[in-house]
Parts: structure tokens; sequence; C-alpha cells
């Protein structure tokens, strides 16, 4: 049982990233490699706050706002100064790298004996027989509040622009809407979101540490993408929903090649058969449906 | 068909861990985890010396233990499943390197289970231990903390003329903040001064090293995992550059590295066994304060050393063990 509830845990906190690279790659057609850096940056920016003594519910606004900015400098280095899409999250994730380390300090920064998100009064009050899910029941709150909000906001004006700027720039333009400030504007989100993740993780781990975001990007647009195409013949079913679904299929998955108790180097290997199977079983119906977001 | 696929994938996981819950069971061994936190032979060395210290101290393999062991591959988020997973599982948890280290702590926070690590050079700065190397939580090990004064005092013996030492570290390694520091503080004292390079992965390093070589005399290894991973692109640089690398303990000695005062890490491993034996019996682990390495191994490579004509001053030679002679 303790692994179907760690499974969740870590799968729903990525969820939260899996969010932000949905509006980047699928919605916006923007391949965002700033996440791999704008995570750990959440992370620093949660920990420090933290072991300075701030309520870790508080950090995590803050963390989500540095974020955003950075979403701002991507999109900024791509509208203004015209930089190829993936160039201009090369150059904010490398960048960000030093700012990481000089938000936190050092390489790797714990706080193993302070209050924490999922260490509170508030966690601590809950009644015996939930205590064991009581970090799965954090993250559940957190994440709900974000699909919900994000959901909304795909329904307003703003929300429905976003998403004619990835499918067809010409129809934005027509409406005398600027493009290019749209495109910032999901950046801004999407990274706002993945900085949150950064944070959320952080706060279980107990620990910042630089590398924390390798591999970010490639772990959303794996969920991303498994989370769509499980759904794609199922009309009802929303993007943020899929993304998070793809987001603990993904973890299952690892779990599952680590319960295997196989030889640690094949590990990966495991993963990612298990990715292609469920990639390839999902996919047995041709018929297109329009993407839901 | 996609529910059926889910339902069946979230049956298989359960079943997997129902499984290897039972098994320990029927059997009434105690499971130990190994998480390890990047592959290369001094982490390895851990491994296989925490084993032979708990068989030594009658925890066996196949008789009373079970081991199961995980590795990383420097991933943090899969350290950080592989901890909870460990921590659901296994009667004990070790784990070997810092960022390892921390995520079974956290793991094992809820849980209870004990936790050793290895091959942590600052438990107190990585928050394992306390400024008394003890812990209120179930958590002890043993620190690598490299023999920096020995290991200069050897370098001044081999290179009575050179001045400069070229340090290669990973930024994002604390394990090799708090060497570095260790360096720069006591190089004074040997005469020496540390010209330090920080990269970020290993791709970086032949162009540190570009840099770095023509202004150093030679270079001296901490146990950064990343350089040591890759020791042999450090090497073909050195080597070209005719320069001599000391190393951070045996195994880079035997692959190249001209001489090294450093860890020896299967005596560290079997002390951590050791330590793992005496919480199985019982002992709370968080009253044990944790060990350090002793050091002072010194060995070298005679034919690195012919190679790049140094000769291995005798006093050295007589003290140390030359690899190339095993």
């Amino acid at each position: 049982m303790g692994i179907i509830i760690g499974i969740f845990e870590e799968g729903m906190i990525y969820a939260i990233l899996a969010l932000g690279v949905l509006i980047t790659y699928r919605i916006l057609d923007f391949p965002d490699l700033t996440v791999d850096s704008s995570f750990p940056l959440g992370a620093a920016v949660s920990a420090i706050l933290t072991v300075n003594g701030m309520n870790p519910l508080l950090t995590l606004p803050i963390a989500a706002l540095a974020g955003a900015v950075s979403g701002l400098v991507t999109g900024l280095i791509h509208v203004k100064c015209h930089v190829r899409d993936l160039l201009s999250g090369i150059i904010t994730m490398t960048g960000l790298y030093s700012i990481n380390l000089r938000i936190a300090g050092r390489a790797n920064l714990p706080f193993f004996n302070m209050e924490t998100l999922f260490d509170n009064g508030f966690t601590t009050s809950f009644p015996t027989f939930l205590q064991p899910y009581s970090k799965m029941i954090v993250v559940l709150i957190v994440l709900l509040l974000v699909k919900l909000l994000l959901d909304l906001f795909m329904k307003t004006k703003a929300g429905f622009l976003l998403r004619a700027v990835g499918d067809n720039q010409t129809v934005v333009t027509t409406l005398a809407k600027d493009s290019g400030l749209i495109k910032i504007e999901g950046l801004v989100i999407a990274n706002a979101l993945v900085a949150l993740a950064g944070a959320v993780m952080a706060q279980k781990n107990r620990v910042f540490d630089i590398s924390m975001g390798t591999g970010a990007i490639v772990f959303g647009l794996a969920a991303v993408i498994i989370g769509m195409n499980l759904f794609k013949n199922i009309s009802f079913i929303k993007g943020t929903t899929a993304a998070i679904v793809g987001s603990i299929i993904y973890k299952a998955c690892v779990a599952a090649a680590l319960s295997m108790g196989l030889v640690p180097q094949d590990l990966k290997l495991i993963t990612a058969v298990l990715f292609l199977l469920i990639l390839v079983l999902g996919g047995v119906h041709k018929k297109k449906v329009k993407f839901r977001a | 068909m996609k529910k059926q696929l889910l339902s069946l994938l979230v049956v298989l996981v359960l079943v997997l861990s129902l499984t290897s819950i039972a098994g320990a069971e029927a059997q009434k061994t105690y499971t130990i985890g190994i998480a390890q936190f990047a592959e290369h032979p001094s982490l390895d060395n851990c491994r296989i010396g925490f084993i032979e210290g708990l068989a030594e101290a009658g925890y066996v393999e196949g008789e009373n233990v079970t081991y199961v062991v995980q590795n990383a591959q420097t991933d943090m988020g899969l350290a950080q499943q592989i901890a909870a997973q460990m921590a659901q599982e296994c009667d004990l948890v070790c784990a070997i390197a810092t960022p390892m280290a921390q995520a079974a702590f956290n793991a094992c926070m809820d849980s209870g289970k004990p936790v050793i690590y290895t091959a942590v050079s600052d438990p107190v700065g990585s928050m394992l231990a306390n400024a008394e190397g003890k812990s209120d939580k179930a958590i002890t090990g043993s620190c690598d903390l490299l023999p920096v004064e020995a290991q200069l005092k050897m370098i001044r013996a081999i290179l009575p003329e050179a001045k400069k030492i070229g340090i290669l570290y990973t930024t994002s390694e604390t394990n090799s903040e708090s060497q570095l520091k260790l360096y720069q503080e006591t190089a004074a004292a040997y005469d020496f001064e540390i010209v330090a390079s920080g990269i970020s992965t290993g791709a970086d390093i032949p162009l540190a090293l570009d840099t770095l070589l023509p202004q150093v005399d030679c270079m001296t290894n901490l146990t950064d995992n990343t350089v040591v991973s890759y020791l042999a692109v450090v090497l073909d640089k050195t080597n070209a550059a005719s320069k001599p690398v000391f190393g951070s303990e045996i195994e880079q000695v035997k692959n190249g590295c001209l001489a090294s005062e450093g860890v020896e890490y299967l005596s560290l491993g079997k002390e951590t066994g050791a330590l793992a034996a005496q919480v199985l019996e019982g002992t709370f682990a968080g009253d044990i304060a944790f060990v350090s390495s002793e050091g002072g191994d010194m060995c070298y490579n005679s034919e690195v050393a012919a190679q790049l004509n140094i000769t291995i001053p005798e006093a050295e030679a007589a003290r140390g063990v030359d690899v190339t002679k095993e």
C-alpha cells in the first residue's frame, strides 16, 4: 500500500509540472526547456524562505511568482529578441542554474528539522487513520486547486486566445490581438506552475538540490503525451486531467520497474518498455478527436 | 479498454508490492535496502564493504539477510522514489552518497526505519547529524572526509617544486564544496595555492581543463561524483599536458592517477556494515555518532610515475603501496 501512496504523492506533485508543460507544449506548441531550471528555481525559493522562518504555505505563491518571472524572460527573449523557441528556453535554463545557486546559497539546502507544508499543525491534526495519507491529501488539495483554476482560466476570453495562438496565429492577428504577448502570457503561467511543483517537491523532500530539475522537461513531455494518448478517444476528458493521469502513470511505471527487483542497470530500460507498451496499447483506435483544454 | 488497462496496471503494482512483503515475512530474514546514488568504483566499494561488514557481524546474504540494491544513476527524482519504496519494504536502509542519504532520511522519517549512510563528506552540513554527530531520528553512518593535510603533505614530498594545485569540482555537489573549502584553508601551510574550477556537468570537463591546466603544476581530485565518473577524460587531458593528477582514493590510482592519500572505501563500507549490525541488534541508530574514515592509506602508481618522469621519493614509496604490483 505504501508504494501506491508513494506513486500518487510523487505523481501528483509532478502533475503540477505536467500542467505547465501542457500549456507550453500542447497548447502553445512551444518546446519550453526553461522547465529544467524553473522547477529547481521554485524549490530554491521555497527552501531558502522556509529556512529563514517563513510559513511554508506562503513560500508557494512566492515560488510560483519567481517561476512566472523566468517564463517572462524566456517569452521576452523569444518574442522581443526573435530568438528561436528552443534556444530561448535553453538560454534561460542555462542562466537560471547560476541564479538558483545564488538564491539557495549552496548546491544542496536541507531543512529537515523545520515545519514543512507536509509536517505542520494542519497535517498532525488529521485523525490517525488518515495519517499515512496526509501528504497525499495535501498534494491533492494543491493539485485540484491548480487544475480547477486552470480549467476556469481556459474558459475565459484570455484562455481561448491562448489556445488560438497554438492552433492558428492568423486568427489571433485578425482579432487584432498581439500573438506575441499571448505567447509570453502562456510561458508565464506555465513556468509559474512548474516552479510551484518544484516548491511542493522541495517541501516534501525537505531539501533543495540544484540537480533536481535535470530531466524535468523530459518527464513533463512524457506525462503529457502518455496522458493525451490514453484519452484521445474520450472526448469529455480534459487535457488537464489527461496530463495528471499521465504523470501518475509515469511514476507507476518507474515504481513497477523498481518493484520487479531486477538489476539496477536495467531499471530505465524496463521503464521505457512500460511507456512504449502503454502508448501502443493506448493508441489502438485511430479515431481522431479534437483536443479539449 | 483504457480503464481495463489502467486497472491492470494498478493490480500489477499491487501484486508486486504484496509479493515482496509476503516474501519477507515467510523467511523471517532482514530485508536491507542499499540505495546508491551513482555508479563509480568508490561508491561500489562502499556497497561491497557494507555487505562484507554485515557478513562479519553474522548477517549473511541468503541466510538471514536479503538485499534490495538500487542505483539512482544520479537522477534526483529516481533517488526520491527509490528511498520512498525502500522506506516501506526494508527493515534498514543503507544510503550511499549525500543526495541519497538525504532522500532516505526524509523518506524514513515517517516510517521510522533506520538509515545508515556512507560516503557523506559533511553529515553535519547536510543536516544528517547534529553537532555531536548523533541525531534524534533513527540515522547514523560514516563520513568520507578526505585526509586533506596528509594529501597535501604527500604532494609536497613528491613534487617539491610545485606551487599551484588545480581542483576540478561540480558546483552541484555539497561534498565537493566542503572539501574544497578545507583544501583552500590548509593549502597555505604547505606553501601551495589552490586554483579551483567549477563545472556543472561532466560535459564541461574538457573545456574547464583546457583553461585550468596551463595555470597549475598538478591536479588533485576531491571525492566529486561527476569528476570521478569522468576520470578517463581528466587523465586524457592531463597526460597530454604531462601534469600529474593525485587521486582521492585507491581506485583512481589504479585507473591512472599518480598517487593518493585518500579514503579507503572498502574499509569505510565495512565500518558502516558494523554500524548497521549494531542497529539490527537493537541500538537506536540516532544514539550512535557517525564514524569518519581514518584514511592514511598511501598508494601510488609506478607506471604513471615513469610516464611522467617523476620519481616517488623513497620515504613515500616505502610507506605506500604500488598499485601496479598487486
